[in-house]
């Protein structure tokens, strides 16, 4: 295993499309099905992120930087000096900014916190598209998700009526 | 280098950011999985999925508040037949009948219990309003004066996140109207039979103590079981008598009851209206609203059991809008567990506090409220004509 410095182990992510990234094991270990791999030993010196373009997988290792935990021998002194609320709010702050892509991103990122098993980006990038469905109006759901409706109009009258207090 | 791990199948790919995405909508507000669910067929089939309301169940942990009945004390006579709804489905129909009245005594693991009045003759309903399965249940061989009950999913090694269909037991806690003990028996969907009663009697010390303080107090004894929701936990079911100056516990694996150590100070102070619950470490906790501040204590067992004050929440604070115009009229009259959430009934109305974020919920209008029994179910849209579609259009 390739390492950079002292304490620090080091791993490498490979795309699909043949960009290396040369990660901390710590930052890569965010994703619980890389973390499986690690310890199941199955990781050796890189790991091929199948279905993920190197422009997606850069963004999820830019998450995967911000949110690993800054505790052990390196990052110490970050949570000794500042206030665990103070973090979670900077936090906060740079996840808006980072979940500020265009919707086919947004999608795309989704796709990969989900195949990569990342839970908090899977949060935050799904929040929006709930908003979308708990907010809008069936047609404005489907226009925004560019799904088409393959009910038929008596079929979607049946289940408007049979659930009439879903759709007030 | 290391061979990759599986790729995801091409095709499934948009169906995983659907699933993310809708396994997040929230299950106390149910309709967004109904409206998730006509945006097109595919959704329909995602929802209706097993697997996927299985994972969707495992995510959200507890399963959400759907609605409530409750509980009165005697002098106040019985509440009306209805299964409240807290969120914007209709209320479900409650099983009454014109020559039946009713009286709710539970609600847990997806079921209600009712007790059923057909004239002289009298039953017990296990009602499951989600899926709408009934079953009767006969009285138990005790000549009940006042009780409590409650309703338990039997199902080995369920996790109790989907409990509809399946064994169950009753366990009936009464005071014996003229042996004037307190008795337990339980029912079992199985055998269909209740057991052989058990009564609560002097070889408890802390019964014969509490027996001994009431009468040298009043000059009299009757152990009242109070019409209140129990709070079990493990194999051990808790409920209070005597007007909430003892809590007696039936512990199911022993067949046993006892008084358990007295509550805090004194539950006077509480007007009579506490909530015995279950806190985050299992442990038995108990609520009471003083001066416009709800009390929490829990009773703590490593060591010598003993009740400490666990919380103080000033309510008006965070329920301002619900502060009665004249006195300190507040009370606190339940507990959701698994949620977190606290009753309080005031004369502005019935409301919820989750007590980790401190949110407040108006529930009900105002009432009459002793005891109330929170209803907790997914309630997914995987039925009627939805249901027939998903498997209709299935590959």
């Amino acid at each position: 295993m390739a390492t950079r410095e002292a304490g620090k182990k080091m791993i490498m992510l490979k795309s699909p499309d043949g960009m290396e990234f040369e990660v901390e094991e710590a930052v890569a270990m965010e994703s619980q099905t890389i973390r499986k791999m690690i310890e199941d030993d199955c990781a050796d010196t890189a790991i091929l992120i199948p279905n993920i373009n190197s422009k997606i997988l850069s963004r999820v290792i830019e998450y995967c930087n911000k949110h690993v935990p800054t505790t052990g021998a390196t990052g110490a002194a970050a949570s000794d000096t500042v206030a665990p609320a103070a973090l979670a709010e900077d936090l906060k702050i740079w996840d808006a900014e980072f979940i500020k892509v265009n919707r086919a991103t947004r999608f795309d990122l989704i796709q990969a916190a989900s195949y990569l098993n990342i839970k908090g980006l899977l949060d935050l990038t799904s929040q929006t598209t709930i908003d979308t469905i708990s907010d809008n109006s069936l047609e404005e759901i489907r226009s925004f998700l560019s799904t088409k409706n393959d009910y038929l109009p008596e079929e979607e009258q049946t289940i408007r009526r049979e659930n009439q207090w879903a759709f007030q | 280098m290391a061979s990759p791990p599986p790729p995801p199948p091409q095709v499934n790919l948009i169906d995983d950011v659907v699933a993310e995405i809708l396994l997040r909508l929230p299950p106390d507000e149910p309709e967004h999985l109904f409206r998730a669910s006509l945006v097109c067929k595919p959704w329909l089939r995602l929802i209706c999925d097993p697997a996927f309301r299985r994972r969707y169940r495992a995510f959200h942990g507890a399963p959400p508040l759907l609605g409530l009945l409750h509980r009165t004390q005697v002098c106040d006579g019985d509440p009306a037949a209805r299964f409240a709804s807290t969120t914007s489905m209709p209320d479900f129909p409650h099983p009454d009948s014109d020559d039946c009245s009713t009286r709710p005594l539970d609600c847990r693991h997806g079921r209600v219990l009712v007790r059923m009045f057909h004239g002289p003759a009298v039953d017990l309903l296990v009602w499951d309003p989600v899926n709408g399965d009934r079953h009767v249940v006969p009285n138990p061989d005790i000549n009940v004066l006042i009780y409590t009950a409650a309703v338990f999913c039997a199902a080995a090694g369920c996790d109790h996140l989907n409990c509809h269909g399946g064994p169950f037991r009753v366990v009936f806690l009464a005071t014996d109207d003229h042996e004037e003990v307190v008795k337990a028996s339980v029912y079992s969907s199985v055998t269909g039979a209740w057991s052989e009663p058990v009564s609560l009697d002097d070889s408890c010390e802390c019964y014969a103590q509490h027996k001994r303080d009431t009468s040298a107090k009043r000059g009299y004894y009757i152990p009242y079981v109070q019409p209140r929701r129990v709070a079990a936990i493990g194999d051990a079911v808790y409920f209070t008598i005597s007007r909430s100056t003892a809590i007696a516990k039936y512990d199911c694996g022993k067949n046993r009851l006892s008084v358990i150590d007295p509550p805090p100070p004194d539950t006077e102070v509480y007007g009579g209206f506490i909530t015995l619950m279950v806190m985050e470490d299992n442990s038995l906790g108990l609520a009471g609203v003083k001066d416009f501040s709800l009390h929490l204590w829990s009773r703590n067992v490593n060591g010598a059991a003993k009740w400490v004050q666990c919380m103080v929440i000033d309510l008006e604070k965070i329920m301002p809008m619900a502060k009665p115009l004249k006195g300190n009229g507040a009370n606190v009259v339940g507990f959701a567990e698994g949620l977190g959430v606290i009753f309080v009934s005031t004369t502005v109305g019935l409301f919820t506090i989750e007590l980790k974020s401190g949110l407040v919920k108006k529930v009900d209008a105002p009432g009459v409220y002793f005891s109330v029994l929170p209803y907790m179910s997914f309630y997914t849209p995987d039925r009627g004509r939805l249901l027939s579609l998903a498997r209709l259009t299935e590959h």
